[in-house]
């Protein structure tokens, strides 16, 4: 496997992992309003994407096991005799600081692909003279 | 009549330097989220290559298993990143340094397939054939 081909390997492999990661963040941010929702989380783990190439995936997702907001809603199904509910311990902020990111990231990685493309597309230039 | 074609395994040299390059700073791109994971970059090409007959360890190792070898088996891989790009979960990986390098991989790249390019051409000619 030429070095250029490993390049596209690692690349999709981020790509991959990025995209996962951002489809975990808008399942957070969809259920922000779930009553009980617990985030979800999913770890980055190195990989061998081809042999000798170092790539990413995203690992086993978890769920985040901070505190659920407490919300005051005594006329809510779910409520309590002192008028409280859980809510989600989703925080819009960090989600989408983490889904931003995540989309700066993919972009590194579709930039890394694109030049590797291009690189390869020069050498079989060469070859065509 | 003696033929000093130097100049194209130069070239060539140059152009394997740089897409080994560009694998490593790829990985690096795609692990630029990875706890723990450390930037690795390859020493310079003008490090590396030091005009001897035979500067390159690049070329004993063709001869074998060139799909099982990383870009580490052929140049010397070095642990490297910018001032303070180190993030809290040990990840060293700052994504501008690397864009920055890849800027570079792409320069070398061009570089050794334009003066490859050139080279033929001059043989091309003086073997009297029309371009």
């Amino acid at each position: 496997m030429s070095d250029l081909m490993k390049t596209m390997a690692a690349s999709s492999s981020g790509m991959a992992a990025q995209s996962a990661r951002l489809r975990i963040v808008s399942e957070n941010i969809a259920n922000t309003d779930t009553p009980g929702y617990r985030r979800k989380l999913v770890p980055f783990e190195r990989i061998a994407a081809a042999p000798g190439v170092e790539g990413v995936r995203a690992g086993r997702m978890y769920l985040d096991q901070a505190e659920l907001t407490k919300v005051r809603d005594p006329s809510h199904p779910m409520a309590g005799a002192d008028g409280m509910y859980d809510g989600s311990n989703v925080n819009l902020m960090i989600e989408i600081a983490d889904a931003r990111e995540a989309q700066r990231s993919y972009e590194a990685n579709l930039r890394m692909f694109d030049q590797a493309r291009k690189m390869t597309a020069s050498v079989m230039d060469l070859l065509r003279r | 009549m003696t033929m000093d074609l130097n100049i194209l395994s130069l070239a060539r040299d140059l152009g394997q330097h740089a897409s080994a390059r560009q694998a490593l700073i790829a990985q690096n791109v795609a692990n630029a989220d990875t706890p723990g994971y450390q930037a690795r970059d390859l020493t310079p090409f003008s490090e590396v290559h030091d005009g001897t007959a035979d500067p390159f360890t690049l070329k004993t190792s063709r001869a074998g298993h060139m799909s099982e070898t990383g870009p580490a088996a052929r140049f010397e891989m070095v642990s490297t990143t910018a001032f303070g790009a180190e993030a809290p979960n040990g990840n060293t990986v700052s994504v501008e340094d690397q864009m920055m390098r890849a800027a570079d991989v792409q320069q070398s790249h061009e570089l050794a397939l334009g003066v490859y390019r050139k080279s033929l051409d001059i043989l091309r000619i003086s073997m009297g054939a029309p371009r």
